[in-house]
């Protein structure tokens, strides 16, 4: 099986490969994994306090190239999008993106599952962080 | 109503016909085969003496003067033996093979049975996997720890199955089932693991 063109070009040239402050009230962290293939992926977003944007993504993922790829192109994706347009990223958009034979579909899946992680941990914190918020001025 | 092939004589459960000894066409699943009840916890030592016993009852050279039908049902029979000897006697196949029959297949499903703690685990000991090859000798000593850690996870799986295959035997829960896809798949990932930085360290 030969990988596509694209998932070459993501995986020889990974883009947004890195971490962001996991404790950032304005970072979403999400991990998520695969037992089956031992995939192991992590997605965080940075979001703009003043604009709702997400401008910052990055990822470091420990798999296949396809899901490496995945992740790569789904961090590029992120960027410029609000919180809620990231969650209509599908993972079929992904797979037709890179053109992903039926057998890496499940690595398309990986990335979405991680955006959601992602956003739901950051959609956490900011419920968390408000919450303490009104607390405070009680 | 099943009827042996042979004498038409209403058949038993069994390989062998009660009335005319002729060998039948063996059934598939492996506990039917084996006439053992869907458990999970087998006694092993009772089920390779019926292993070899069978093996030496279905052995192909002792059709090779019998009709084609026997010679056909002697070939098959062996091969499910064989199989299902070698699924049966290991407790993680085992019960990945019952798994599979209710529906409930390891590796079809996502992140969800993965607690997320050992992601994170996970995650920083490939951290530390890709430090070593990268050079960083100081990365040995947080693999060995990890490789023990790891390894007590594994133990501690293994006496939770067996936990789970006791409850599973005593009730036939579906929740057992679930619980047990969960270890396994978490057992999955760290074996994985284990064998990733035993690599390295070798």
């Amino acid at each position: 099986m030969a990988y596509s063109d694209k998932v070459l070009d993501h995986y020889n040239n990974p883009r947004n490969v890195g971490s962001l402050d996991k404790s950032s009230a304005d970072v979403g962290t999400g991990m998520v994994g695969a037992p089956e293939c031992g995939d192991v992926m992590k997605l965080q977003i940075k979001v703009n306090p003043a604009t709702g944007i997400i401008d910052e993504a990055k990822f470091k993922t420990f798999g296949c190239g396809s899901a490496i790829a995945s992740s790569s192109l789904a961090t590029e994706w992120l960027k410029g999008k609000t919180v809620d347009e990231a969650l209509t990223i599908k993972n079929t958009d992904i797979v037709n993106e890179l053109a992903l034979p039926p057998v890496k579909i499940h690595c398309s899946v990986l990335a979405e599952d991680a955006i959601k992680a992602a956003i739901t941990d950051y959609k956490t914190k900011k419920g968390v962080a408000v919450e303490a918020g009104a607390l405070a001025v009680h | 109503m099943i009827t042996c092939w042979q004498c038409k004589k209403e058949l038993e459960k069994g390989l062998f016909c009660p009335s005319c000894n002729a060998l039948q066409s063996p059934p598939t699943d492996y506990f039917t085969f084996f006439s053992l009840p869907r458990h999970l916890s087998i006694n092993i030592e009772a089920l390779q003496a019926k292993f070899y016993d069978l093996s030496r009852k279905l052995h192909p050279d002792k059709y090779s003067r019998k009709s084609e039908t026997e010679r056909a049902n002697s070939t098959a029979a062996t091969a499910v033996l064989n199989d299902a000897w070698r699924t049966l006697k290991n407790p993680i196949t085992r019960a990945e093979y019952l798994l599979a029959q209710s529906g409930l297949e390891i590796g079809e499903q996502r992140s969800k049975d993965v607690p997320p703690e050992l992601l994170d685990e996970v995650f920083e000991l490939n951290m530390a996997l890709e430090e070593l090859r990268h050079g960083d000798q100081s990365a040995k000593v947080e693999l060995a720890t990890a490789r023990e850690k790891f390894q007590a996870m594994l133990a501690a799986s293994d006496a939770d199955l067996e936990n789970l295959f006791v409850k599973h035997d005593a009730e036939s829960c579906p929740p057992a089932l679930a619980a047990i896809r969960a270890v396994l798949n978490r057992r999955r990932y760290i074996t994985n693991l284990i064998r990733d930085v035993d690599k390295e360290l070798s």
